[in-house]
């Protein structure tokens, strides 16, 4: 087990309950007390194809899968050929269907002529997966029916029948294999999408609105799914214009509003953004980077949406953009940004990407350590919404009163009524840039960069890539100083002021290199060797580790 | 500044003669009858898209935000989804309504959403200098459009019957007590209500052009297919109210009773719920 890393590698077609098998396995481990990363990889299709989940886990935190499985477990040929350089060389084990492939490396298991005797038929192969860990880690066989129980809870006598045959088809030969070691505490395992959702929650969340797009549509699932317990409104509309607009007009009742989405679904949002700068809205928008241009490649993952989020929507106007690097950070970042938009009212995005949003993790949070989303409320007579006011931040009041409240799309005068005039065109742009001081010396108070180790090198990455480069560094014992900043604008140069002028390693998941880009334009960090990627695929610990030492 | 002041000191800039005119002085009479009716002026927020139409959300001393072109329509549902105490009216122009924004139209209508759409067709885009616009007439001729449009126009009524409105009605600027009765109901009414008022863009069409064409239903259809015959064989001067429904409404049907922002749960609560969810998951 390399670096103290047992990682299982279940493959098949989408249906055959490959994710699921991921899924068991994590819980498993993490009732071991064991830490967890789990990584899900999927095709933009619903039957067949070619789908894998990854699960890597230790004793200590980690930050990444591995691709070098010590137990793979593929249903089908295509499966088989296509992770057969995952195996680690050291001790993986490959288990393959041998009714699809007479000759195999590794222990030959008829999946599809048993899981045929059952109603639910390829349906049952990841339970067949799960039987193999299960023989694999030691399990018994009513440990192992525990798990079947609670997990596949349809047709339990059925996966228990089936579990069972495969446990006795690979027990003599694979039974005990790998001993894993018991961890210090049970955690908790969410994604990213599931951890901001939850964080948001914390944070004050009355209300989402989300149109389905990979991979943001789980956002919008599980707070659908969380929406009567908790008393929100979780609504699926026509369009992301819908989307942001509905946001925007739940903003005005005092609503603490959300919306989630992915490139293409953001590009439509755009003209609300905009709108929401004008107005002073406080909305914070989740963007969920997947590989584009256009239609990109929809269920992968990349961070070429930087330079969008830091400049979408026309005109100038102040706007939070802030990236999580883990997913225990997606959790009190959501609720943070969600304060801030309301400290501030105006727009912020969260920047997360497919990584970040649809792999698990164990996680340890203190779900009271997040901010509340609190606003500036007025309770005097002759009020005005867009008052004049020293950090150019004005009073709240929220229908129904009896005291107007105008929100406008047009410049406006300091109640909110429509003008034309220059003095006041440029009264209003001035008193809205004044929020802009106001953020970055409140931002200075707060914790906007992240930095992980002292000595070594200094990378810099932001976003998801930090687990990524954490986990090569350790997996490469390598020593160095990864520098994450949190804030992407306004961009934290006062934390960087030791940088400045330096060179620097910079890793990102961008071709043009965006995040490099930025260090140089707002804090004159150059970049000495830019490691990137962009494949759609997320760094694989072993690689990066490999790519790092080359270049330091 | 209150709700109930009355002089607000803000240049009114619509063309003299405006149509326009004629729908601010109807909400200005139906806001105290409605207020009679038990619905309070400030529990009345309103929104309007982008056009000369949109120019009535600074002459009316009501809340509100005034959104971008044909979002209004998405505005005003975010304000009821969140508070649904709040009555919520958008004020839309055809090229808001019917054109940017018909496909928030057309699903308002298809959820029932709980709001009063006020329809304000001039049947040319006349703020931007007389293009042609969904409800024009085949062969306008405006800038975009030299040797005229070569499209039929929509027909508003029957499109929200058939996507699902519950009450829906034509009026016109010249009838305007009709038109002033014709608000109070379709704001009184639960779901979503589509007024359609012609409005005379003085530049562009005369009054005399409606005038002569105008004419009342000789009665309110009593059925749905009645009123979608009536719909598609009544010429577009027909005014009156072509059809009312009752259907549940899109907010009741998502969460009963409840309202998100008046009945927030506590971060005490909402903490320990997650809790509960770590603990189990």
């Amino acid at each position: 087990m390399t670096n103290n890393v047992f990682t299982f590698l279940v493959g098949g077609k989408a249906g055959e309950g490959v994710k699921k098998a991921g899924s068991v396995a994590a819980h498993i481990f993490s009732k071991l007390g064991r830490h967890i990363f789990q990584m899900d990889d999927y095709m933009s299709l619903i039957r067949g194809g070619h789908n894998f989940s990854v699960v890597s886990t230790s004793t200590r935190w980690i930050s990444s899968h591995y691709m070098k499985a010590n137990l793979v477990v593929n249903f089908d040929k295509r499966s088989y050929d296509l992770h057969f350089n995952d195996l680690s060389n050291k001790n993986g084990i490959s288990i393959y269907n041998s009714d699809e492939q007479e000759k195999g490396e590794g222990i030959g298991v008829p999946f599809t002529s048993e899981a045929k005797k059952y109603p639910m038929k390829t349906l049952m192969y990841g339970v067949g997966a799960v039987a193999i860990l299960s023989s694999a880690i030691g399990f018994k066989k009513d440990e192992m029916n525990e798990v079947i129980k609670s997990e596949y809870p349809s047709g339990i006598k059925d996966n228990i029948s089936f579990a069972d045959l495969i446990y006795d088809i690979v027990n003599s030969q694979l039974g005990r294999k790998y001993k894993l070691e018991k961890g210090d505490i049970i955690r908790p395992i969410l994604t990213g999408n599931e951890s901001l959702s939850l964080g948001a929650i914390a944070g004050g969340l009355d209300v989402f609105y989300g149109y389905p797009m990979t991979p943001a549509s789980s956002i919008l699932h599980y707070l659908a799914k969380l929406a009567p317990d908790f008393g929100l409104a979780v609504v699926h509309p026509e369009n992301e214009l819908a989307v942001i607009n509905m946001g925007i007009g739940s903003a005005f009742t005092g609503a603490r509003a959300m919306v989630g989405t992915s490139g293409g679904g953001f590009a439509l949002m755009t003209e609300g953004i905009s709108l929401a700068g004008m107005s002073e809205t406080p909305i914070l928008i989740i963007l969920s980077m997947r590989p584009g241009p256009a239609t990109g490649v929809p269920t992968y993952t990349e961070q070429g949406d930087l330079n969008f989020a830091l400049n979408a929507g026309h005109g100038e106007f102040l706007r939070i953009v802030a990236s999580p690097s883990t997913v225990e950070e997606s959790y009190y970042l959501a609720a943070e940004l969600l304060d801030l938009v309301w400290k501030f009212q105006t727009p912020g995005i969260l920047l997360t990407d497919k990584h970040l949003s649809e792999s698990s993790m164990t996680v340890n949070i203190n779900t009271s350590k997040t901010k509340w989303s609190e606003s500036n409320n007025y309770d005097g007579e002759d009020y005005k919404r867009y008052l004049d006011t020293d950090d150019g931040i004005s009073p709240m009041i929220f229908p129904p009163s009896n005291q107007l409240i105008k929100w406008n799309s047009y410049e406006h005068d300091e109640i909110g009524f429509t003008t034309e005039n220059p003095k006041m065109i440029s009264k209003m742009h001035d008193k809205r840039h004044k929020k802009v001081k106001a953020l970055e010396n409140y931002l200075k108070n707060m914790k906007t960069v992240n930095v992980f180790g002292n000595d070594g090198p200094e990378i810099f990455t932001y976003g998801s890539t930090t687990m990524s480069v954490l986990e090569a560094l350790k997996y490469g014992n390598i020593t160095a100083k990864v520098i994450q900043p949190i804030y992407l604008k306004p961009f934290p140069i006062w934390e960087l002021e030791k940088e400045s002028k330096k060179s620097c390693i910079v890793v990102e998941m961008s071709k043009a290199g965006q995040f490099a880009d930025l260090l140089k334009e707002k804090a004159e960090i150059k970049t000495k060797s830019l490691i990137n990627k962009y494949d759609g695929r997320p760094f694989d610990p072993i690689d990066l580790s490999q790519q790092i030492k080359e270049v330091i | 500044m209150r709700l109930n002041e009355t002089t607000i000191g803000i240049e009114n800039t619509w063309c003299p003669g405006c149509g326009n005119f004629s729908i601010l002085n109807s909400i200005k009479k139906a806001i105290p009858k409605l207020e009679e009716k038990g619905i309070k002026r400030e529990n009345i927020v309103i929104s309007a898209g982008i056009g000369c139409h949109a120019k009535i959300f600074d002459y009316l001393m009501l809340n509100g935000l005034y959104s971008l072109h044909g979002r209004d329509i998405a505005t005003v549902q975010g304000m009821k989804i969140a508070n649904p105490d709040l009555k919520v009216i958008t004020f839309s122009g055809d090229g808001n309504a019917m054109g940017e924004g018909i496909a928030h139209t057309i699903f308002a209508a298809k959820r029932n959403q709980d709001m009063t759409l006020i329809l304000h067709n001039n049947s040319v885009y006349a703020l931007t200098t007389g293009q042609y616009s969904p409800l024009a007439e085949k062969g306008w001729n405006g800038p975009s459009t030299p040797q005229g449009s070569v499209e039929d126009p929509l027909n508003p009524i029957l499109l929200m019957i058939v996507t699902g409105a519950t009450f829906v009605a034509r009026c016109f600027a010249g009838e305007i007590h009709h038109l002033t009765d014709v608000i109070v109901e379709a704001v009184q009414h639960k779901g979503f209500s589509f007024v359609e008022v012609l409005q005379p863009a003085v530049p562009y069409h005369s009054w005399k052009e409606y005038r002569e064409k105008v004419e009342f239903l000789q009665k309110e259809p009593d059925s749905y297919e009645e009123a979608l015959k009536i719909a598609r064989e009544k010429h577009k001067f027909t005014l009156g109210v072509f059809y009312r429904a009752d259907k549940p409404v899109y907010h009741e049907a998502l969460y009963g009773n409840h309202n998100p922002v008046v009945n927030r749960i506590s971060r005490e609560d909402r903490i320990r719920k997650i809790e509960n969810i770590f603990h189990i998951g």
